[in-house]
């Protein structure tokens, strides 16, 4: 699931080649990191439709702003941030939810109750998916996108730093509330 | 031993082995001895994997042309578009001069397929003409001039008994003067004296 950032001396090329003007270039580029760029769309908006053309909206700005990027970070740690980007404004257009920072989001953590022992294990299948899929749109986009970040797309910590534009301590403390939540709201569905 | 609230913070983060080394062996040392934090931990990575069975790998086919296509409707910048116009140019020029090189080539097979039979045909039409001419007619150079003259000098067979005087270069009439220019040679000729 993990695609690798590469920063070799063919995207070196291609990128150059992109800046020129030279669109099949350009092509290669989005062929290589459209399914990750739909990842972290996703991992905030929750809506793969919304996602990709949050997706194609990013590579559309990446395209316009290519003599803005320096090499400094990877170029597709630069285009993860620009889809974070992009999906937190959407999800934010949207309107759909109060967003949480900081110890505010702290604060919610305290007052899940603690669940333990039983594991989730005898939850039904689609139930459970169900329930998760709900249970992931009950967050907010930045505590999704964390949680998504890391267990789908496989990014470390320094990497969802990176594409989110926190301090790794904010995505640890984000992860812990995610997976609290998520955790407390599974417990819920095999308790009932 | 640490408490279980201060161990649960870094449950998740020792799920990923985010932790530094210390924390992940205080971590590892609680959960040896705590089934409850183990328990939690076992709901962490239970979790991650359902969150990884319930994505749905997105439905990317055409996404890479529909984003080229609204790249190459975006107006290019000034630099851009004149870089691309010379090099249009650049292509324009390459085909014209592969189109050029092709036609001289030809040509050049041309001329040398052909020009055995042009020096035919033009032999043919020298002989029907003049074989001898009028040597009192002619205005001529010098004999020392004639031997190493060129240019308009006539043609003549390879082989001896073809040869085609076309001009006699002398105005004497007992004295037949003619160059040969592929060999080289001036001949003259001089009747036997009685």
């Amino acid at each position: 699931m993990r695609t690798p950032g590469r920063q070799d001396g063919d995207e070196a090329e291609l990128i150059e080649r992109s800046r020129k003007g030279d669109s099949a270039a350009f092509g290669v580029l989005v062929e290589r990191y459209q399914r990750r760029v739909v990842g972290v769309a996703q991992a905030v908006v929750h809506n793969q439709d919304d996602a990709i053309e949050l997706a194609q909206e990013t590579f559309v700005r990446a395209y316009e702003n290519l003599s803005k990027f320096e090499s400094r970070s990877s170029f597709s740690t630069w285009l993860y941030r620009i889809a974070a980007n992009l999906a937190i404004d959407f999800w934010r257009r949207e309107g759909r939810h109060v967003v949480l920072h900081g110890e505010d989001a702290e604060t919610e953590i305290g007052k899940l109750p603690t669940a333990q022992g039983d594991s989730f294990k005898e939850v039904s299948r689609s139930e459970l998916s169900a329930r998760l899929k709900q249970a992931l749109e009950e967050l907010t986009p930045e505590h999704r996108a964390v949680i998504l970040l890391r267990e789908v797309e496989g990014m470390s910590y320094d990497e969802i730093s990176d594409v989110l534009q926190c301090p790794r301590g904010t995505v640890m403390s984000r992860l812990h509330y995610a997976r609290t939540h998520l955790r407390k709201i599974l417990k819920d569905v095999s308790g009932s | 031993m640490a408490e279980c609230g201060e161990i649960s913070v870094m449950l998740g983060a020792f799920e990923d082995s985010e932790l530094e080394p210390n924390e992940m062996q205080e971590v590892a040392f609680h959960l040896a001895r705590c089934e409850s934090c183990t328990g939690i931990l076992a709901d962490y990575s239970t979790l991650g994997r359902n969150l990884r069975s319930i994505s749905v790998e997105p439905k990317l086919a055409g996404f890479s042309s529909a984003v080229i296509a609204r790249v190459e409707r975006l107006p290019q910048p000034a630099h851009i578009r004149i870089a691309r116009f010379f090099r249009r140019q650049m292509d324009s020029l390459g085909a014209g001069l592969a189109w050029g090189g092709a036609v001289a080539a030809a040509a050049v097979l041309t001329i040398i397929l052909m020009t055995p039979y042009a020096e035919q045909f033009a032999r043919k039409g020298a002989g029907s003409g003049t074989s001898v001419a009028d040597a009192t007619h002619e205005a001529v150079p010098a004999p020392n001039q004639i031997a190493s003259s060129s240019g308009n000098e006539p043609t003549m067979a390879d082989n001896d008994s073809q040869a085609v005087i076309s001009r006699l270069e002398s105005p004497n009439r007992s004295v037949a003067v003619w160059s040969e220019p592929r060999r080289d040679t001036t001949v003259i000729w001089l009747p036997d004296q009685p």
